[in-house]
């Protein structure tokens, strides 16, 4: 385990202090690779384009939810509809992204259909406008991660007792209240893993979505975290990809600790 | 207890394991084969296709000769892309293992492994009697060694429709010779509805072919960059940086393609041979495959427009753009350096100028093959007695995250040519800090060392 787990890590972290060539003669800087992360306003923006990454959780569980709620009402197809919005998920990262980057492109399909429907005003530069390509990728990643969500809580839904649900109707509870008030609080462990999960989804794996949709541009308008280090480490600059590396697993690692405190409080109450 | 016996099985198997992988290891690097020249495997990994349409077809036929006359000899081509091309040997040389033959981009992109000892000269391996032949080699020379072999030159001329110039009342058999011409003819061809020049810089390459055929314009000699790249002159001063304001003017006056900021380098030179832009530049491939599209009548070529008002201003842009190199890490170097030196055989230089329409890096290959009147053109520009390709002098990473990254800062309308400007200098500094070995290095060489 030590080796499996612990090599990698404390290499990283060794690395994260050395500069220069790694594979001659490393020089020790102590903290400067840090210093300079911080300081590089590259750095800024992945990390902050992660972070506005983040508010696709919230967009894909709450849809993954109202969806899985619906499903669970044994609406006819319901197989079909789910096999469908999980398709997606089963497709390689780097494919879609490769087809989302012609759709989206100024003169893509996209806008070429928002043009023909007398609709050229929304038509947008999505991939090409510093404003909206992080939005463009934050669109795609909910696109393919919704239907694991979906999936994810239409089976928790399945695997309950039918018995409280079915008291509820008795009691004259109206389907909102059925959803909201007894099913939804019965999933809500899985709600948070699935929330933690996404969350550290959108923190460190989304490279791939990123790479073939923008490389991280115009600029760096879409760069995220993984990028920064990916470009870091290809420019031989490993001892900043190191330090991004270890910072990034410390974020990831106060997200679990915090998910886990959080449901530790709620068992306690 | 199950358990632990189950860890502490599992355990000694991860680590028998991870000594039996080091050891197979070790003995493979301890028993390296012999170099016979006729006799081994090698691993080529390749890019020029960008450059010259045709190129991967022609080395699959030359490999395939070559495997034919020398049967104990397998060579695999990787084809590479163009945005990992510099990345993905990086990585390589940093492990100290992937191909024997390599592609780079000409002199910083192929010195930086050389200065980091992951190339060996190849001049060490082919006679001078061959390499004196080779034309360009100027670029890649370090320490009174060739370190690359150049396989083709690329010049970058200027392109013009001249349908499209004609519907809108424009000469079309006069292109802009000088910037204010190109505004004027863009304005007219704007009015008519026409874009008036088009390329793609969605991953940067757009903006960094405006760097180094725009941006050098104002500099005397590559040396003033050199110093640039050093910090003995400020990349802030117009000289150098400039031309970011005529980027930024061409986007902001609809010159440009709309879509420039979210198509690829290479769909951008697409829109040329699609009729969709009046002007654009290309290599001498991408204009041999324009001429095939639109007919050698409905097309003109020429320099690109003088912007600037440095002696380079005049200069014609060639390079051999991408060169082959052996790394240190080939067991082979000398069956690498006969292969790549078969590359320049009469028969494979006709093959490749046949195959791509681009001109071979070899003072052999006769003139009399060039009958195309564009072609013969590009000829007579390709040997203008100053070329020089600026990108060729800025260090890879301030290339990737420097001019790339501001030249679609620039197009995309996201930055103003000044905050591209301090992009640069932090790049640089971080350069500086980042590769402190690199940076030396570099200076050495700005001082003829």
């Amino acid at each position: 385990m030590a080796f499996a787990f612990g090599f990698p890590l404390v290499q990283v972290l060794r690395d994260s202090f050395y500069a220069g060539d790694f594979t001659t003669s490393p020089i020790w800087v102590g903290f400067d690779n840090y210093k300079g992360v911080v300081s590089d306003p590259e750095f800024r923006t992945s990390l902050f384009n992660n972070l506005k990454l983040m508010l696709s959780v919230p967009i894909m569980l709450g849809l993954g939810l109202a969806i899985a709620l619906v499903l669970n009402d044994r609406i006819r197809g319901m197989r079909h509809y789910r096999a469908i919005i999980f398709l997606p998920y089963v497709l390689p990262a780097t494919a879609i992204g490769i087809a989302f980057s012609f759709l989206l492109q100024e003169k893509g399909v996209l806008n070429t259909a928002l043009r023909d429907a007398h609709l050229g005003a929304l038509a947008q530069d999505w991939l090409g406008s510093s404003h909206l390509a992080i939005a463009s990728v934050g669109a795609l990643v909910i696109w393919q991660q919704l239907g694991f969500g979906v999936v994810v809580f239409t089976a928790a839904l399945l695997a309950l007792p039918p018995e409280t649900a079915e008291a509820a109707r008795i009691d004259g509870a109206s389907w909102w209240q059925l959803q909201l008030r007894v099913l939804v609080p019965q999933i809500r462990p899985i709600i948070e893993l699935l929330t933690v999960i996404q969350v550290i989804t959108v923190l460190s794996w989304v490279f791939n979505y990123v790479y073939v949709l923008t490389t991280g541009g115009p600029g760096y308008a879409s760069s995220v975290m993984e990028l920064y280090i990916w470009r870091s480490f290809s420019n031989g600059s490993n001892g900043t990809a190191a330090a991004v590396a270890v910072m990034l697993f410390g974020m990831a690692s106060v997200l679990i600790a915090l998910s886990l405190w959080i449901r530790r409080q709620a068992f306690a109450a | 207890m199950a358990t632990k016996h189950v860890l502490a099985v599992l355990g000694a198997a991860l680590v028998a394991s991870a000594a039996v992988f080091a050891a197979s290891a070790a003995s493979k690097t301890t028993k390296k084969a012999a170099d016979d020249p006729n006799n081994a495997n090698l691993t080529y990994w390749y890019w020029a296709e960008s450059d010259a349409p045709g190129a991967n077809n022609w080395l699959k036929k030359e490999v395939a000769q070559y495997e034919k006359a020398h049967p104990k000899v397998k060579i695999s081509i990787v084809t590479q892309s163009t945005d990992t091309l510099t990345s993905a040997f990086t990585t390589a040389a940093q492990t100290k293992s992937g191909p024997d033959i390599a592609t780079q981009w000409a002199t910083l992109p192929t010195l930086t492994p050389a200065w980091k000892g992951a190339t060996v000269p190849i001049s060490d391996y082919v006679p001078k009697s061959e390499w004196q032949n080779w034309i360009s080699t100027a670029e890649n020379t370090w320490q009174g060694k060739l370190w690359a072999m150049p396989q083709y030159l690329i010049g970058i001329p200027f392109v013009w429709n001249k349908q499209l110039f004609k519907k809108a009342g424009l000469d079309p058999n006069k292109g802009p010779k000088t910037w204010a011409e190109f505004l004027a003819d863009a304005k007219k061809l704007k009015a008519k509805g026409i874009t008036p020049f088009g390329m793609g810089n969605k991953d940067g390459y757009g903006g960094a072919w405006f760097f180094s055929l725009i941006g050098k314009q104002n500099l005397d000699s590559i040396d003033e960059l050199k110093k640039a790249m050093i910090g003995e002159a400020n990349f802030a001063d117009p000289k150098f940086s400039g031309f970011y304001q005529a980027l930024a003017d061409l986007k902001k006056k609809g010159y440009l393609n709309s879509d420039v900021a979210s198509i690829s380098f290479e769909q951008g030179f697409q829109l040329f041979g699609q009729k969709k832009v009046a002007m654009s530049w290309g290599t001498d491939g991408n204009v041999s495959a324009w001429e095939k599209q639109l007919g050698a009548k409905n097309m003109g070529v020429a320099a690109i427009p003088q912007w600037g008002h440095g002696k380079l201003a005049t200069s014609y842009d060639v390079t051999q753009s991408s060169d082959a190199f052996i790394t240190k890490w080939s067991s082979h170097p000398r069956a690498a350096a006969q292969f790549l030196t078969f590359l320049h055989t009469p028969q494979a230089l006709k093959a490749w100028y046949a195959a791509t329409g681009v001109f071979p890096a070899d003072r052999r290959f006769p003139a009399s093959q060039v009958k195309d009147p564009i072609a013969k053109q590009l000829l007579k520009l390709d040997q203008s007695p100053v070329s020089v390709w600026p990108e060729n002098f800025v260090p890879p990473q301030v290339d990737q995250n420097a001019d790339l990254a501001g030249g679609e800062e620039i197009t995309s309308g996201s930055a103003s040519p000044s905050a591209v400007v301090k992009l640069w200098q932090s790049e640089l500094s971080k350069w500086k800090s980042q590769h402190p070995d690199e940076y030396g290095a570099y200076k050495k060489w700005v001082s003829g060392h």
